[in-house]
């Protein structure tokens, strides 16, 4: 009974927001007011003409897809190297400091990095562009992929890669053939905290872009709440579309979010 | 010719030395047993043969060619892990074709392999399962599979039948026999199981500490101890020693007098004998060792007959319908010529 009770609150807690917003996201203006609450709307997809038509949602929606899939692959692809690399292989005392070091640089709140990066990326010309957003989120995404990563491949058994080499293949051979294959768990965790982290970023995209060219969705979100007015209908509709593609990779990578591939490897 | 050969061989991690200066030659065709407890330097050992560790001094070869800067992958050598090892993420089959795939075989000829090394070892209808789906003993099969489809010169099994259950391990231990048998490749195997080192091996090291204590065949290793490690190490209940001295032909300690052919007083010797080389005496008067009895055990098809001797357990092999009173008096007598001496401070055997 207790226990109903608190699932009942979770789930009011979790699920009634994002109920919310897509209520909202159907609503006219006049609804959104009414008291008390309308709770199912009169449908009604103004919110989502003048988001997508009128305004340049696709476009931002757009760069931010594409911002997040490159970081997300960028960083799996360095990150998954170097937390092989600190999980396997043993250089001395330094690789404890090399392991702390990447994981301090997440330690300064990211607004202390942003001036320097501003200046950074002005100097070189970059400012206003995806590939600027990717680098700098490929920067604060890299320390927990190179620390997932590496946790994950901790938990593969050394005898795997042994075996593999003396069945006649190369360090890279076992690496991409047996132990990316069976951290495919891991490599799906990682990318969807990826996706998310740079999906939902705002403070670099609002301070290092400036146009349609690079703005985010974040950034076209927060620029409906004008100093004249706040469109919570236009905010609505974007915000739930906002959800749907992180959601989309959510259950596409469902499955291999699901460990235990590696057991039946160690014993009997 | 030595297919395998160790010279003068060291491997030191920082200050501890796992392996120290070890020669070891091992005949082609043999099946060589590594054995000793953990931490001894065995699996150490088997790691230099295989390139999974590198050796801090010596020289190690494989059919005539140093091989010690020489990658694993091009040592010829197949090995069966303690774990198997087994690629969770392949079936069987892919299991098996793995050495021959990342070498370049075609295809075809693949296919025919992995279906030979099958069924050599009788899986060869569970192709297509992935390990997770497979028995104790059919994963040991599928990294048996895995060892021998390429026919390397050297097999290499570390503790390979220590994870499966007591009545499998006979099972297993007895198919390897007969594949040993029927392959003649040259097996290094690491235990520290003595029944399968006995029953396996043509030629036993018994290891400890890094060094090789005893290299012999296991009748010998059983028979003929070289020392005090081997001696209370090989057999089980494990041989029985007693603390004392020769007097003229004659060993003697507290309540022991037990005839010995070494002549000549000598102090600080360590008297061993099996259990099995031990009877109760008929009456106090015929028996070397008296005691007192502690304890009667019945294994099933014999009774262990646990003599207090002094201050020292004396165990004995007897019949499985002995019965005696816990405390009641007890003489005991040797089989003439089944003892063994030790010098106490060497620990080396002493012989006549």
């Amino acid at each position: 009974m207790v226990a109903w009770v608190v699932i009942a609150f979770a789930l009011v807690y979790t699920v009634f927001p994002v109920f919310w917003l897509f209520s909202n996201s159907l609503k006219s203006r006049l609804d959104m007011f009414a008291v008390p609450p309308l709770l199912i709307p009169h449908p009604t997809l103004y919110n989502y003409i003048q988001a997508f038509v009128e305004r340049p949602f696709l476009i931002y929606m757009l760069n931010s897809l594409i911002v997040a899939v490159f970081t997300t692959i960028l960083s799996l692809a360095i990150g998954t190297m170097a937390g092989y690399a600190l999980a396997r292989y043993d250089y001395g005392r330094a690789k404890r400091h090399v392991a702390f070091w990447i994981l301090s640089t997440r330690m300064m709140p990211p607004i202390v990095s942003i001036v320097p990066l501003y200046i950074f990326f002005s100097v070189l010309h970059l400012l206003d562009s995806k590939m600027t957003l990717v680098i700098a989120y490929t920067g604060f995404n890299l320390p927990f992929v190179t620390w997932m990563m590496r946790s994950y491949f901790a938990d593969i058994p050394r005898d795997l890669e042994e075996s593999a080499q003396i069945d006649g293949d190369t360090a890279l051979g076992a690496f991409l053939r047996i132990i990316l294959p069976l951290a495919r768990p891991g490599l799906a965790a990682t990318a969807i905290f990826c996706l998310i982290l740079s999906w939902n970023e705002f403070l670099f995209a609002l301070i290092l872009t400036e146009t349609e060219n690079a703005n985010t969705l974040p950034i076209g979100i927060a620029g409906r709440i004008t100093q004249y007015k706040t469109e919570w209908g236009e905010i609505s509709a974007s915000g739930f579309a906002a959800c749907v593609p992180i959601v989309l990779f959510a259950f596409a990578v469902q499955r291999h979010l699901v460990r235990g591939l590696s057991f039946g490897a160690v014993k009997g | 010719m030595a297919d395998v050969t160790l010279k003068n061989v060291w491997k030191r991690y920082g200050e501890f030395v796992a392996v120290r200066d070890l020669t070891l030659a091992v005949e082609e065709g043999e099946f060589l047993v590594l054995l000793g407890p953990s931490g001894c330097g065995k699996t150490t050992t088997m790691r230099l043969v295989a390139g999974l560790d590198y050796a801090s001094a010596g020289d190690i070869s494989i059919a005539g060619r140093r091989v010690n800067d020489i990658l694993p992958k091009y040592r010829d050598v197949a090995m069966v892990f303690q774990s198997y090892a087994l690629y969770p993420h392949m079936s069987v089959f892919q299991n098996i074709e793995y050495p021959l795939k990342v070498r370049g075989i075609p295809r075809e000829e693949r296919r025919l392999q992995v279906l030979e090394a099958a069924r050599k070892v009788a899986i060869e209808d569970y192709l297509e399962r992935l390990p997770r789906a497979l028995s104790g003993g059919q994963r040991q099969r599928v990294a048996l599979a895995r060892a021998l489809v390429r026919r390397p010169t050297v097999f290499l099994m570390d503790e390979p039948l220590s994870n499966l259950d007591a009545k499998l391990r006979v099972q297993m231990r007895a198919e390897l026999k007969h594949l040993h048998h029927e392959l003649k490749t040259t097996t290094i195997y690491v235990t520290h199981d003595q029944i399968e080192a006995l029953t396996l091996a043509s030629r036993v090291a018994v290891m400890n500490k890094g060094v090789i204590q005893q290299l012999a065949s296991p009748r010998d290793i059983y028979n003929d101890p070289a020392n005090l490690f081997v001696a209370g190490f090989i057999g089980s209940p494990g041989m029985n020693f007693l603390s004392g001295e020769v007097v003229s032909g004659q060993f003697e300690a507290r309540d022991v007098r037990v005839p010995v052919p070494l002549s000549g007083e000598r102090k600080n010797i360590v008297l061993g004998i099996r259990p099995e080389d031990l009877s109760v005496a008929a009456d106090s008067a015929g028996g070397q060792i008296h005691g007192r009895v502690f304890s009667v055990e019945l294994t099933g098809d014999s009774a262990l007959l646990t003599v207090m001797v002094d201050e020292t357990l004396v165990t004995v092999r007897v019949d499985k319908d002995f019965t005696a009173a816990v405390d009641a008096p007890v003489a005991l007598a040797v089989v003439p010529g089944r003892s063994f001496l030790f010098d106490a401070a060497s620990e080396q055997r002493l012989r006549a």
